[in-house]
């Protein structure tokens, strides 16, 4: 159900994540006003604008996290997989399963390094225990973090490094095999060299995963995405190819905000 | 012991003296002593918990001194307590607090934590506030109101209908026959129990509901993010997070559980006994002392076996506390912290 075409015609790929004609409230206040945009498949796209802008919120709409919390609610249509995901009948936790986050701090949870890891796969999937092994070692490989920890998967996940915090938790992710990856700001908590790592594994996991990432430093968005969006209380203003947006965006309220003017 | 200490210490200092004592500088006579006496009045208070808790234990050993000379060892083995005789031990009202405490926690602790799951993570945010409060009111009704309710409601309902059916049903059972046997008071050991249970259960949701909506919403949207349900999010990440908060919160359930005196008193039956049936009447430490202090004369062997028994309801608590120190140690190991 997810990739069927593997040859680079990525042009022609439908997108992973339709959103159109997106409202969302919390409460009464209208946090996104009317947004339609599309998720590339297996690119990076990048969410920028000024805090408050409703750039999390949508994020937060993609996996239906806003669900926990009544009083918020969504309007209009997102599809992902053919399905209205906003809609009525979808199960919530295969959904988040496949469209995994990734928070602002790193969240390991309260056990080891490995179970933290085997927590989401044990949810979804029956593995054997070697099965499993292989599958916690992969995940760990692909977020550079194995060499480090492969002699400790037993010790507790606080005690890691805060940006190997953040690589266990992009791991954890990715091992319930998400097709989408959603990052909520994952550097702004890390240090310059865990979050220049945190960006090299980007460009890694988009052979695979199609990434969203909420960011407020707009080197990140020009080194990591391939596609950014430009949100502004509660709109999307502008969205188009990063080089496109970084030398020559369409608004001046774009162009304002990347240059350092308002924000 | 320790928090109150701490309470003590983080009493705001005295505000800075005058513009003049600034002035001093490094001669700052005035502000240095005002620092002075602040340290020492906290240390004071700190020390002064400490005197006050070995105090007690003192008064409480010398005043059972006589009993624990009288009898010796023989004052922990036996369960006579007979006033005529002039001869007393403690087995039985050990047994009996031991045992309504554990019947207490066995109930309570589930309730409370089914309680505190469903107001924390599941119900509607007005129920959850309406029944919040119902939570903490119940927990500020005084422990008689609980003594008189249990005497009137629960006691006829254990008579009537619990222990009757009980019977019926296990009372051909090996083994399951002795807890429910003997004729059907309604007073005793489960009663007592389930009246303790009743009574430390707000105190226990309470605490659990401080300790599961302190924990970080991110930790628990993580979970969800992995497509965990509501009840996988409680047991993988809620639960190994606030563990030692949880067994914090049984703990002292089990010590207020312990120390509880009039309710108890109120549906335990009061006799002296230590046998298999739940459904028989017994006593707690706190029960025999309540009622059999005003008997005892100053000076008296019985007097002295009531402070005895006042000891070792005190060891029992430290015990207690003790115990769970070491599982929580324990198992934080196991977790790798």
């Amino acid at each position: 159900m997810t990739t069927q075409t593997d040859n680079g015609q990525a042009v022609t790929e439908k997108p992973a994540i339709s959103v159109k004609s997106l409202d969302f409230y919390y409460g009464e206040h209208k946090a996104l006003r009317n947004i339609s945009m599309d998720f590339a498949r297996r690119k990076v796209t990048g969410m920028i604008g000024p805090s408050g802008c409703g750039k999390s919120t949508l994020l937060r709409v993609l996996n239906r996290m806003y669900d926990l919390y009544p009083g918020q609610r969504a309007t209009g249509e997102v599809v992902f997989d053919g399905r209205n995901i906003i809609g009525q009948g979808i199960d919530l936790n295969r959904l988040r399963a496949r469209v995994g986050m990734v928070f602002q701090k790193p969240t390991p949870f309260p056990m080891s390094i490995y179970d933290n890891i085997a927590f989401g796969v044990k949810l979804h999937e029956k593995l054997s225990r070697s099965e499993m092994d292989g599958r916690v070692e992969d995940v760990l490989r692909r977020v550079a973090l194995w060499a480090e920890v492969k002699d400790r998967l037993k010790a507790s996940a606080t005690a890691l490094s805060g940006g190997q915090q953040q690589r266990l938790c992009i791991a954890r992710t990715i091992a319930t095999r998400p097709e989408v990856v959603l990052l909520d700001e994952p550097t702004s908590a890390l240090d310059p060299v865990s979050t220049a790592r945190i960006e090299e594994l980007l460009d890694e996991l988009k052979k695979e995963f199609t990434i969203a990432i909420v960011t407020h430093n707009m080197q990140q968005a020009a080194r990591c995405a391939d596609q950014v969006a430009f949100f502004y209380l509660g709109e999307l203003v502008e969205m188009d190819s990063t080089d496109r947006m970084f030398t020559a965006p369409r608004e001046t309220r774009t162009q304002d905000y990347i240059t350092g003017r308002f924000g | 012991m320790n928090g109150i200490a701490r309470t003590a210490g983080t009493v705001p200092g005295k505000p800075p003296e005058s513009t003049e004592a600034q002035e001093t500088m490094l001669g700052a006579g005035s502000r240095l002593n005002g620092d002075s006496i602040f340290r020492w009045l906290v240390t004071t208070a700190g020390i002064g918990v400490l005197l006050l808790l070995g105090g007690i234990i003192l008064v409480m050993i010398s005043g059972g001194m006589k009993a624990f000379e009288t009898f010796g060892p023989s004052f922990f083995t036996t369960s006579i307590w007979n006033p005529v005789t002039q001869h007393f031990g403690a087995l039985a009202p050990v047994f009996g607090t031991i045992v309504t405490s554990l019947i207490g926690l066995v109930v309570a602790v589930p309730l409370a934590f089914g309680a505190a799951f469903w107001l924390t993570q599941m119900a509607p945010a007005r129920i959850s506030f309406a029944v919040g409060m119902a939570v903490q009111l119940l927990a500020a009704v005084p422990s008689i109101i609980f003594g008189m309710w249990g005497f009137f409601v629960i006691v006829p309902l254990i008579a009537r209908y619990v222990q009757p059916t009980l019977h019926h049903w296990f009372g051909h059972v090996p083994v399951v026959d002795a807890l429910v046997a003997g004729a059907p008071f309604g007073t005793g050991l489960m009663t007592g129990g389930l009246i303790l249970a009743v009574m430390i259960m707000p105190f226990v949701t309470a605490v659990m509901c401080d300790v599961f909506t302190s924990i970080p919403a991110v930790l628990k949207e993580s979970g969800f993010g992995l497509g965990a349900t509501r009840w996988e999010v409680m047991r993988n990440v809620i639960l190994p997070w606030s563990r030692s908060a949880v067994v914090g919160s049984v703990v002292l359930g089990m010590g207020r559980a312990m120390g509880e005196t009039m309710a108890v008193t109120f549906v335990i039956g009061n006799a002296n006994k230590i046998g298999w049936s739940l459904f028989a009447p017994g006593n707690t430490i706190a029960s025999l002392i309540a009622l059999e202090f005003p008997e005892s004369p100053a000076g008296s062997v019985k007097l002295s076996a009531l402070m005895a028994l006042g000891a070792i309801l005190m060891a029992m608590s430290f015990v207690a506390l003790a115990i769970s120190r070491v599982l929580l140690g324990v198992s934080g190991k196991k977790e790798g912290r």
